[in-house]
């Protein structure tokens, strides 16, 4: 009885993981196993593990490899961070809470593919940005053409677009925290700080973990802004992992191997997940 | 009583045969350009060929392609499909898309533009339309830098001096546009360059790259020496910039003619072809590309397709459709014979210029090896090797590229 | 009393930072030939197939957002309090969903929906994202975080499994389903490449594609279309987020449970 309730309560995800997920998932991966030119499948040849070892050697790659883990690294503790500080600070009665609140949402709302042109015309060379600093006094360059600041670039629109969607769901686990304990904490007269610390962050680990987590997850897979923005240059600067796997798959045809970068990078992306709930003991039930 | 029972029955069926079922087949057609401009050639033709019903879908310019690799990756293929003059190579080099050389033996010396199409002398498509690119420049700028308006450059050294001078206007002025950080464009800016000094990227056989001959790594070092005085940036800010008045002299495409009228209707500007080296040197080359028509070899409807494309390419359609979107003209010999292009004094360069145009070795592997080219650009305009150096390199990478399988 | 007032001075610098570049972009999206004015908006509201577009992405959104709110949520409540057999596996291939790179499978995605007869329709815009791996993570968290004990004393008190889920913990999980409900809306409505990939019929076309298709030329952009076009697409999100985001505020507070 007991089994075939929770069998219920699981079948939605079930269904949806045999229909829309396994074909696909099993189909790219057998596509790393093969030379796969999409304009002609019927050219079809067994490449084995050709594809992974090719992955290993390729310069290209390496660089995109580099260029993630440092957008990843840049992007993740930077928004997280930001994103906690704003959600305590809106959690209590400010004047303009809600204004706030939305006005930090908006980012959200339009679409990466719009943001991503908003702020190329932004980091322009005649753009608002360098009109705003040459009113401080700073002359400013085509940000995005110069392949040290492209990829910083970037990560800055990514981190101000991001923030406001994590801060939502800081809110949210804000919300599964008791008032009593504040109070209780008050009256031992501990600071709003040390309350931060004892019962805040402890009670937010589960939703944090969420947060950490998906927000890693799409790190690593950036690819909208580039292809916007860059296209992954000036001289490969800009490149990431997804956007070399969609170049190879789509303007070079070699699906094949775009599949098993694909496969090499869910492993990267798994293994980091891993690790941050292992170690952020994100995973358990509060109290736990 | 019981005839008006079973009266319904019998008049069911020739009710139900009555029923008007589109019986016209049907033609799945791919393209581009947006639907009120095709429309029209599409109502022309389901009048003149009733037993064709065609469904036209549009594709967005920045990820229809990628619609196009799925559809041909499952099978589910259009009829006819528009693809771009450099994405054709691919597909008609895959053997993936029907061969025509037999049915265009008589309207081949028509039409420019069938190397995107054609491999080992068969052909696999259609030109529709045309794109090539020319030298805009500012007449406003030319005359505040005590150039005359009504020369533009025609050779290397004119094109240096002109952009020097409209440079020493000031600090917010740009003697030349240069194109930087885009893959996929910086090609189309150098060739044309290399070609007008009868450089090529490989050797006539296609069998070795040539890429770093003394004529190539001149045009290159040509276009390092006019950094100076340019500005660097992606096309559409340096097709900003020149709307805006402040660059002097852009080689750029005829969407700036579509644009230029909305965005900066007072600006006083020519067109002219891209200068030569030399007065008694080299051509007049630019970058020819533009728009091809193929039918996928598992097409369904493949009969109603290439009566569909002989439509859409006659000269008349493919000219309203060029009128239409101004950014391209008709890929046909006898375009320029039309008043609307003859006397269009900017339609007119285009035209000329798209006579002189080289398009790229339609090699299979040509976007790997526009890639390599792209990577040796990239390292000369942001000074990391030498052109000479830059050149050499690619070229030993095009090499190996050619020996592979 | 100035600490006060500095935290909101902080708060307000960074809420203009935020909103600065959308500010400008409405400034854009009220630009045509020079001028300033609506025009740009009713230029695209007139643009014949745009009240589909945004019908299309409404009807699949909504779709979406029932789903998860109500399937996914089911999912995540079994994963986070119920034990059985694989839930750690089970579980593992909820993350793992999200960690594959959509490039890699759009195009198996295709030939399936191919298959499956199910391109152009709604079904294949909606399906596949009704039960998404985000929404079943959150709820399943945000579980975590709460103490079962109110869901211990209905059971004790003799109600089935679907009586505790409908009545006990949906109405706790209110401020997760509130954050569950925006992202599915959030994330449909401004989907582009998939739906650009799976349907081909003008009349089925979404809003993002839609406007790609009017705004962006081959080398050239639209701005001010393309900015009146984001602005009027981002308004139901707004409102979406007003809507729901009173639901995160004001979510249940935990004073039911005592001692």
């Amino acid at each position: 009885m007991r089994v075939r309730q929770t069998f219920l309560f699981l079948s939605p995800w079930l269904l949806t993981l045999a229909a829309f997920y396994l074909f696909p998932v099993i189909y790219s991966f057998v596509l790393s196993l093969l030379n796969f030119n999409p304009l002609n499948p019927s050219a079809t040849t067994w490449a084995g593990l050709a594809n992974y070892t090719r992955a290993f050697t390729d310069p290209l790659l390496r660089r995109a490899a580099f260029n993630t883990l440092y957008f990843v690294a840049g992007t993740v503790p930077v928004t997280t961070i930001l994103a906690l500080v704003l959600a305590i600070l809106l959690n209590r009665s400010l004047p303009g809470q809600t204004f706030f609140r939305a006005g930090f949402f908006v980012p959200t709302l339009v679409s990466m593919v719009v943001l991503s042109l908003v702020f190329k015309q932004l980091y322009a060379q005649d753009g608002i940005l360098n009109q705003a600093l040459s009113l401080l006094g700073i002359q400013g360059k085509a940000w995005l053409l110069d392949e040290r600041t492209a990829l910083p670039g970037i990560m800055l629109m990514d981190v101000w677009s991001a923030i406001g969607y994590y801060m939502l769901l800081f809110l949210a686990g804000l919300q599964a925290i008791p008032r009593e304990l504040y109070e209780a904490a008050s009256m031992d007269g501990s600071s709003k700080l040390s309350q931060v610390f004892q019962i805040t962050l402890p009670h937010l680990r589960p939703v944090a973990l969420v947060v950490i987590v998906v927000n890693t997850i799409r790190s690593f897979q950036v690819f909208i802004e580039v292809f916007v923005m860059t296209r992954g240059g000036p001289l490969n600067s800009t490149l990431t992992v997804v956007y070399d796997l969609y170049e190879r798959a789509f303007y070079r045809f070699e699906m094949g191997y775009a599949s098993a970068i694909a496969y090499l990078l869910f492993a990267v992306i798994f293994l980091v997940s891993l690790a941050q709930a292992r170690f952020l003991r994100l995973g358990q039930p509060v109290g736990g | 009583m019981i005839l008006r029972k079973y009266a319904f029955f019998l008049i069911l069926p020739i009710l139900l045969s009555c029923t008007p079922r589109d019986k016209r087949q049907k033609i799945v057609f791919w393209q581009f350009w947006e639907l009120p401009v095709i429309q029209p050639q599409i109502e022309a033709f389901e009048k003149t060929h009733p037993q064709y019903k065609v469904e036209v879908e549009q594709l967005t310019w920045q990820n229809g392609f990628d619609k196009i690799v799925a559809a041909f990756a499952s099978g589910q293929v259009p009829d006819l499909c528009e693809l771009g003059s450099t994405w054709a190579p691919q597909f008609a080099s895959e053997g993936v898309l029907l061969e025509v050389t037999d049915g265009v033996r008589t309207m081949k010396d028509t039409y420019l533009m069938w190397e995107p199409v054609t491999v080992g002398g068969k052909i696999y498509g259609f030109p529709w339309v045309v794109g090539t690119r020319a030298l805009f420049y500012n007449k406003s700028l030319f005359a505040k830098a005590g150039l005359d308006s009504t020369k533009p450059p025609e050779t290397w050294l004119e094109l240096f001096n002109d952009a020097k001078k409209i440079k020493a206007l000031g600090k917010d002025f740009y003697g030349y546009g240069e194109n930087a950080g885009e893959r996929h464009i910086l090609y189309k800016k150098f060739l044309p360059f290399a070609w007008s000094n009868l450089g090529s990227v490989l050797s006539p056989d296609g069998k070795k790259a040539v890429l770093n001959s003394p004529e190539n790594k001149e045009a290159l070092e040509f276009l390092v020496s006019l950094l100076p005085y340019a500005m660097i940036e992606r096309q559409d800010a340096l097709d900003q910039g020149f709307k805006q008045g402040k660059i002097g002299l852009l080689v750029s495409g005829a969407w700036l003619l579509r644009t230029i009228p909305q965005d900066a209707p007072d600006l006083r500007y020519g067109v002219a072809l891209i200068p030569k080296p030399d007065k008694e040197r080299g051509i007049h080359a630019s970058f020819l590309g533009g728009e091809m028509l193929v039918v996928p070899l598992k097409a369904k409807n493949s009969v109603g397709a290439i009566n569909l494309v002989q439509f859409l390419i006659q000269d008349n359609n493919a000219g309203a459709l060029a009128k239409a979107v101004k950014t391209v003209q008709p890929a046909t010999r006898e375009a320029p014979q039309d008043p609307y292009f003859s006397q269009d004094p900017y339609q007119k360069v285009f035209l000329e210029q798209a006579r002189t145009a080289v398009h790229p070795p339609p090699h299979p592997k040509w976007v790997v090896m526009q890639e390599v080219l792209n990577d040796a650009l990239e390292q000369a305009f942001y000074k990391k090797k030498t052109p000479g150096q830059a050149l050499d390199e690619a070229n030993a990478r095009i090499d190996s590229l050619l020996v592979a399988p | 009393m100035m600490k006060r007032f500095l935290l909101w001075a902080v708060v307000f610098l960074a809420f203009l930072f935020s909103s600065f570049p959308l500010f400008w972009m409405l400034f854009l999206s009220l630009k045509t030939q020079g001028r300033f004015g609506l025009q740009n908006y009713f230029d695209l509201m007139a643009s014949g197939p745009f009240a589909r577009y945004v019908l299309n992405s409404l009807v699949v959104a909504l779709f979406v957002v029932l789903g998860n709110v109500t399937l996914a949520a089911m999912t995540g409540y079994a994963f986070a309090r119920k034990s059985f057999r694989g839930r750690e596996v089970l579980f593992a291939t909820v993350l793992g969903t999200l960690m594959i790179p959509k490039q890699a499978t759009m195009i198996p995605v295709f030939i399936l929906m191919t298959r499956l007869h199910l391109l152009d329709t709604y079904a294949a815009l909606i399906l596949p994202f009704l039960v998404d791996g985000f929404s079943i993570l959150l709820i399943r968290q945000y579980l975590l975080s709460l103490p079962p004990d109110l869901e211990e004393a209905a059971r004790l008190d003799g109600a089935s499994e679907l009586r505790v889920f409908w009545q006990v913990v949906m109405p706790l999980a209110k401020p997760a389903l509130a954050v569950v409900a925006i992202n599915a809306f959030l994330v449909n409505w401004n989907s582009f490449i998939y739906p650009l990939i799976l349907t081909s019929r003008q009349a089925m076309r979404t809003l993002p594609v839609g406007l790609a298709l009017y705004a962006q030329g081959e080398h050239s952009l639209d701005w001010g279309h393309l900015m009146s076009g984001s602005a009027l697409s981002a308004l139901p999100i707004f409102v979406v987020f007003l809507l729901f985001s009173r639901q995160i505020i004001s979510g249940l507070t935990q004073g039911a449970v005592k001692g």
